[in-house]
């Protein structure tokens, strides 16, 4: 009898642990806290406003497209393809600008060889139900390779067009026009998945396709979509990245689209589908940018870039599989 | 292994004064729901102990306790006067019992043979396995229980019975003292299951106990030595099956009359076509299927396993493609074929697999509720989330869903609560034509009735109602008219009062 009383007192108390654990943001929160504080009293240049914009800048490229995966990820599918397409891009919008001296005919051509890229995905997975990891593996090689049938070298910039430079150099105030950007698409994308009919589809579709189906939803046109959108987002992003480098590079965006997908998963949300935010994903960006920061700060080896998130994604999730077992008890 | 299982104590005298095993007031829960409460069981050799109960009773937890594929909570289990500490399937079967479960654990790519011996295959030189042993083996276990399979035939490739049959050997193998069959004619054709028949009363020559766990009233009575009812979990009756009658038998079962189950509040049908499907077939199964479903009626389909009502519910609603054939709600052709269509057209299915097909487990209850209506909550594309709850709220308390909140994730409800969610999808959009397949699949006796009652209501509010289930007394009960398939076709048509069971398995088998 005591030791049923004394249970039954200490369930609610776990409980309320357990809720405030509950959410992965929390924990991802409190890392980044951690993080932050840990550099500054290592190296306090850390926290000086020029760096911070530095880190925001870097944030801005992964954040605009983990904005698109989020969504695709959420609906179950995940594109592989964004690292090689976000170099193709470049080089075909700098090819474009330089034929047309049109910054507008330039952003065009990127986004709809992107979105392009994106329908291609979309419409292999869904018309031809060739699963998404496969198939984007599939375009991303014959990105990789397409680009050098494209060109051999990097496209260099032949217009001198002071708008494209200011697309990736540019500030609005003291605020970089890539975090401007960035930030701008976040916004639409949360407020999408959020408060819209479109975002709770999106979440049903990765949660029970075949509910959704039932449901008299086409739940192809929403994958579909998800798809199109995260490569539309690549479009935005790789004009930028062009506009940094000055070039368009067909070596760049290697290993790009992993960090992507690691900062989406790191901020909570489930490839299996249903689950995840953008709020989430954004911590997950700022994360694995500041140990991208800090290892360089603190001057240690670069190579650590690579290792150290490695190791963080593993932690993440394990902190959210015992976090889980603990809601479940 | 020894080749002493081939003939020991054939025809010898079985002893029955002691049971073969003995269980004793075991209890079983599970997260929110008492499965198993205090139940006993006792399993005589030489003798069919049948277990009877309605879904949800507790016949599959029990067996499952007995295979060793849940531990009990609390109780004894005894052989031969000895108490058992059963851990694990293996150990269950090194006991000597053995569970033919209703989908069948083989291993399909093997042969008949090597599922047979796959606990301990016999080597020869070496450590080298006797193949032809093994073989030879086969044979004669198959050969003791009167049934001949092709020892070397790959086991996927065998129909179901004869599956049924090679674990059946596979028992004899291990020298079971208790051979359990769950459900086993559930898939069966009245041939294979005479032949079954056949096979089980010569386990019972041979001493062996057999514990024949079905909901069928005919098959009990045609087999059975003694019946224990189960209900709710608990332990209702134990009695030889000559004390029983059909009638005290489904007392036993649902615990009132059948007739206050199926409680009809509704009014005649009308005479308005709600559904018309003419010609129907699919490459698979379906075969120039056509009826007329009319608003206010419940329209029950029967059939056996395979017989083609699945196929028909998903047609029919435009999930699944179809080859030939029209089908037209309220007088619209559902074309393009797919549910976007139909749903517009106000066609709908409640599916026999939630879990799969109807459930977002991970989403919460209120989300699951309005994912068929949700544009109603749309304003320039933004849910109104407020009205959205509201809506959602007034389901739950209209249909008495027993849930802790709007909030709660679905798959945490019990399966009487997942169907009135779905069911409520369905309503909050509004249809003309609901097609439900097995809606009490997996649902507790109670909830039974409540979903029985809403179907009634649907109808009442002059839906017409597609009804697919394997449930004799479900369809006796709801059904306006009833309709009958056997191998994708529809074999007949009757109203509701010149419907007899007779009439309705004689066309069912075709």
């Amino acid at each position: 009898m005591e030791m049923s009383e004394l249970t039954q007192s200490s369930a609610p108390r776990r409980f309320i642990g357990g809720q405030l654990l509950g959410s992965s943001q929390l924990v991802l929160g409190i890392i980044l806290a951690v993080l932050c504080i840990a550099i500054s009293i290592a190296a306090p240049q850390f926290y000086s406003e020029a760096n911070i914009i530095a880190i925001l800048r870097q944030c801005a490229l992964v954040l605009i497209v983990a904005s698109g995966m989020t969504m695709l990820i959420i609906t179950a599918e995940v594109d592989l393809s964004v690292g090689a397409s976000l170099a193709f891009v470049g080089c075909i919008g700098m090819a474009v600008l330089n034929s047309t001296h049109s910054l507008v005919l330039g952003m065009l051509a990127a986004l709809a060889f992107a979105g392009g890229v994106g329908l291609f995905n979309g419409l292999v997975v869904t018309r031809l139900k060739v699963n998404s990891l496969i198939a984007t593996i599939g375009t991303m090689m014959m990105l990789q390779g397409g680009v050098y049938l494209f060109t051999r070298e990097a496209v260099q910039n032949h217009h001198r067009l002071v708008s494209f430079t200011d697309l990736g150099a540019g500030y609005i105030g003291a605020i970089p026009l890539p975090v401007v950007i960035a930030v701008a698409i976040f916004a639409i994308a949360a407020v999408t998945l959020r408060f819209t009919t479109l975002g709770r589809y999106l979440y049903a579709v990765g949660a029970n396709e075949r509910a959704v189906r039932l449901s008299g939803v086409r739940s192809e046109r929403l994958k579909l979509f998800a798809f199109v959108v995260t490569g539309l987002c690549v479009g935005v992003a790789g004009m930028i990245l062009a506009s940094l480098m000055n070039a368009g590079q067909p070596t760049a965006g290697r290993g790009f689209e992993l960090t992507v997908i690691a900062a989406v998963i790191l901020g909570g949300t489930s490839l299996l589908g249903g689950r995840g935010s953008l709020f989430g994903t954004l911590l997950g960006v700022l994360v694995l940018k500041v140990i991208d920061n800090g290892i360089i700060i603190l001057g240690w080896n670069q190579d650590l870039q690579m290792v150290v998130p490695g190791v963080v994604i593993i932690l993440a999730t394990y902190l959210d599989i015992i976090r889980n077992r603990a809601n479940v008890r | 292994m020894s080749v002493d299982f081939l003939h020991p104590g054939e025809g010898a005298a079985v002893d029955t004064s002691v049971p073969a095993l003995e269980m004793r007031g075991i209890d079983k829960r599970f997260p929110g729901v008492v499965a198993l409460d205090n139940v006993d069981l006792t399993l005589e050799p030489g003798k069919i102990h049948a277990l009877m109960g309605e879904n949800g009773a507790g016949k599959s937890t029990l067996i499952k306790i007995m295979a060793g594929v849940y531990g009990k909570d609390a109780g004894t289990i005894r052989m031969r006067g000895r108490e058992l500490d059963i851990k694990s399937p293996r150990d269950s079967l090194k006991e000597g019992i053995k569970v033919v479960f209703q989908e069948i654990a083989l291993i399909s790519e093997f042969t008949v043979a090597e599922n047979i011996f796959l606990e301990g295959y016999p080597t020869g030189k070496g450590g080298s396995i006797d193949w032809r042993k093994i073989r030879a083996d086969s044979a004669a276990l198959f050969n003791r229980i009167g049934f001949n399979v092709d020892p070397a035939a790959r086991t996927g490739s065998l129909p179901v019975s004869q599956q049924q049959m090679v674990e059946i050997a596979r028992a004899l193998a291990h020298e079971a003292r208790v051979v359990v069959m769950d459900e086993p004619t559930s898939s069966l054709t009245p041939n294979e299951i005479s032949l079954l028949f056949t096979v089980i009363r010569r386990l019972a020559a041979l001493g062996i106990a057999v514990l024949y766990v079905s909901h069928k009233l005919d098959e009990v009575f045609e087999i059975a030595d003694t019946v224990t009812v189960l209900r709710d979990g608990r332990h209702v009756s134990t009695r030889p099956i000559g004390d029983h009658t059909n009638d005290t038998l489904i007392q036993d079962m649902i615990g009132r009359r059948i007739e206050s189950l199926f409680p009809r509040k509704r009014g005649a049908p009308g005479s308005k076509v709600a559904l018309s499907v003419q010609g129907l077939s699919t490459a698979k199964k379906l075969k120039d299927v056509s009826f007329e479903a009319h608003a206010g009626e419940v329209l029950g389909f029967f059939g056996l396993m395979g017989a083609g009502r699945t196929e028909l519910a998903k047609a029919v609603v435009g999930f699944d493609p179809i080859t030939s054939g029209t089908i037209s709600v309220d007088g619209h052709r559902l074309l393009p074929h797919d549910t976007h269509t139909g749903v517009r057209l106000g066609i709908g299915l409640l599916t026999e697999d939630r879990k799969s097909e109807g459930l977002m487990g991970e989403l919460p209850v209120y989300q699951n509720a309005s994912l068929a209506s949700l544009g109603a909550f749309a304003r320039m594309g933004f849910i109104d989330k407020a009205g959205e709850r509201k809506a959602v709220q007034d389901y739950v308390d209209r249909f008495r869903i027993k849930t802790p909140s709007l909030f709660q994730e679905i798959k945490n409800l019990s399966g009487g609560n997942q169907q009135k969610v779905l069911i409520s999808r369905w309503l909050m959009r509004g249809l003309n034509v609901i097609v439900v397949d097995e809606p009490t699949r997996g649902i507790d006796v109670g909830a039974k009735s409540e979903i029985f009652a809403l179907i009634d209501r649907l109808a009442g509010e002059g839906l017409a109602v597609v009804m697919m289930t394997s449930e004799m007394p479900e369809l006796l009960g709801l059904s306006d008219r009833v309709a009958v398939m056997c191998e994708g076709r529809l074999t007949a048509i009757m109203s509701r009062d010149d419907a007899t069971q007779e009439k309705i398995l004689n066309a069912a088998i075709g």
